[in-house]
């Protein structure tokens, strides 16, 4: 749990896993990549579909990157990285705008934007730069996973408390007496929502060691 | 020099790379994703028409009913879009005509869809626009387009044009504007005269 900056974790999966999706959580810890936090989580389902393109994102490009570490002249490195992070972006939404089309209609240009989120770009510099393509797989996985099930969470409160109902679905003995909150599906409504995760995750880590001294 | 050469040629096979898989996806997914544009423009038509259809159709449904109750036709500059229902084929109940026209930030299209006489509003509908949102981007809003229901194309004098303002007295042929996005309303107000104009030429 008490995981010290990633170079003492090499070679440990397991450590790698709770390092992301947990002690660093890339958006309730280092609040990085709010912007489409908290513009595609006014419904679970949103959430859900972002969740998954940044956990497929962050896998490819962890390994591409990965792969390629040694091959990677080092000052042309943070083109390499943008540009495979690009291709798999628009791999995700042309997948998307093909197969699940009002989903993509109604992530718009989020999912285009997922090239700029700083958890993506951040783990190929600072992780898979360093390390062999399975650890940095994990470390995909596990930042990944942190980034959705924060969204999965945020989108959970909001469409019950914005829309009185989960997935589109109205909720038996829920749904018939709840009156929406509007705010909730609106922006400020995401801004309460994302301050509380970020409130009740770092309170149950604890304060950091060294603000300690 | 030599770590130039390397760069330029990493670069080089990397760019190939990605270009490559990315034109090898947006080909094999094309046929796809121009299905879903088509299903939506005539979903769009579908809905300005007032045509009854289960809410939950496919894309491949969307074309079915499409073709089984609109005839399109070409007349002069316009598509004209008649809902014709299949139980009565010689009775037109509404038709539709698209029109766009730049707006402020970028294109603007719809449909507007009128009685058989040609004359009356049954419905306006944008399906494609990049107004601001919460004030130009409000014209997609019911509150905005069910408006135009029922108001007339053409003036008490018989003149071709619909007015768009927030001032000014009640008139068939007139609605309110949103607040706060006067540069919208004037461009989608010329757009739709330019096109009411031609379907007033045209019924002549």
């Amino acid at each position: 749990m008490t995981c010290e900056p990633t170079g003492l974790c090499q070679g440990k999966g397991l450590l790698t896993l709770k390092e992301g999706a947990w002690a660093n959580n890339p958006l309730a810890i280092q609040v990085l990549g709010i912007c489409s936090a908290l513009a595609v989580t006014n419904r679970l389902e949103n959430s859900l579909v972002m969740g998954a393109a940044l956990i497929f994102v962050c896998v490819g490009s962890n390994l591409l990157v990965s792969l390629l570490r040694k091959v990677t002249p080092y000052r042309f490195r943070m083109i390499a990285e943008v540009s495979i992070i690009a291709t798999f972006v628009i791999l995700f939404d042309q997948f998307l705008r093909a197969f699940y089309w009002d989903m993509s209609k109604q992530l718009g240009p989020y999912v285009g934007l997922i090239i700029t989120n700083c958890i993506v770009m951040g783990r190929a510099e600072a992780f898979a730069l360093q390390n062999p393509p399975v650890l940095s797989i994990v470390d995909g996985i596990a930042n990944g996973l942190g980034y959705a099930v924060v969204l999965a969470i945020i989108g959970f409160f909001r469409e019950l408390l914005g829309a009185g109902e989960i997935l589109g679905r109205e909720i038996p003995g829920f749904s018939s007496w709840y009156t929406p909150n509007q705010l909730m599906i609106l922006a400020p409504g995401a801004f309460f929502a994302l301050g509380i995760v970020i409130g009740i995750f770092n309170w149950i880590k604890g304060p950091e060691p060294q603000e300690n001294k | 020099m030599k770590n130039n050469v390397y760069t330029l040629f990493y670069a080089g096979v990397l760019g190939t790379v990605c270009s490559l898989l990315l034109t090898a996806v947006a080909s094999f997914t094309a046929p796809y994703q121009q299905a879903n544009a088509k299903a939506e423009k005539n979903r769009n038509i579908l809905g300005v028409l007032q045509v009854q259809y289960a809410p939950g159709a496919s894309s491949q449904e969307l074309v079915q009913i499409f073709e089984d109750n609109v005839l399109s036709e070409q007349k002069g500059v316009l598509t004209m879009y008649r809902y014709v229902p299949p139980k009565d084929s010689d009775k037109t109940e509404t038709v539709a005509v698209g029109f766009e026209g730049p707006g402020l930030w970028g294109p603007v299209k719809g449909f507007l869809a009128l009685d058989k006489d040609m004359r009356t509003i049954r419905g306006v509908t944008f399906y494609e626009q990049e107004e601001t949102p919460g004030l130009g981007g409000e014209i997609v809003t019911a509150g905005f387009r069910d408006q135009f229901v029922g108001k007339s194309i053409v003036d008490e004098a018989g003149n071709p044009g619909i007015i768009i303002s927030s001032g000014g007295d009640p008139a068939a042929n007139k609605v309110d504007a949103i607040s706060g996005a006067t540069m919208t309303c004037d461009k989608v107000q010329a757009m739709l005269n330019e096109t009411i104009k031609s379907i007033v030429e045209e019924k002549q």
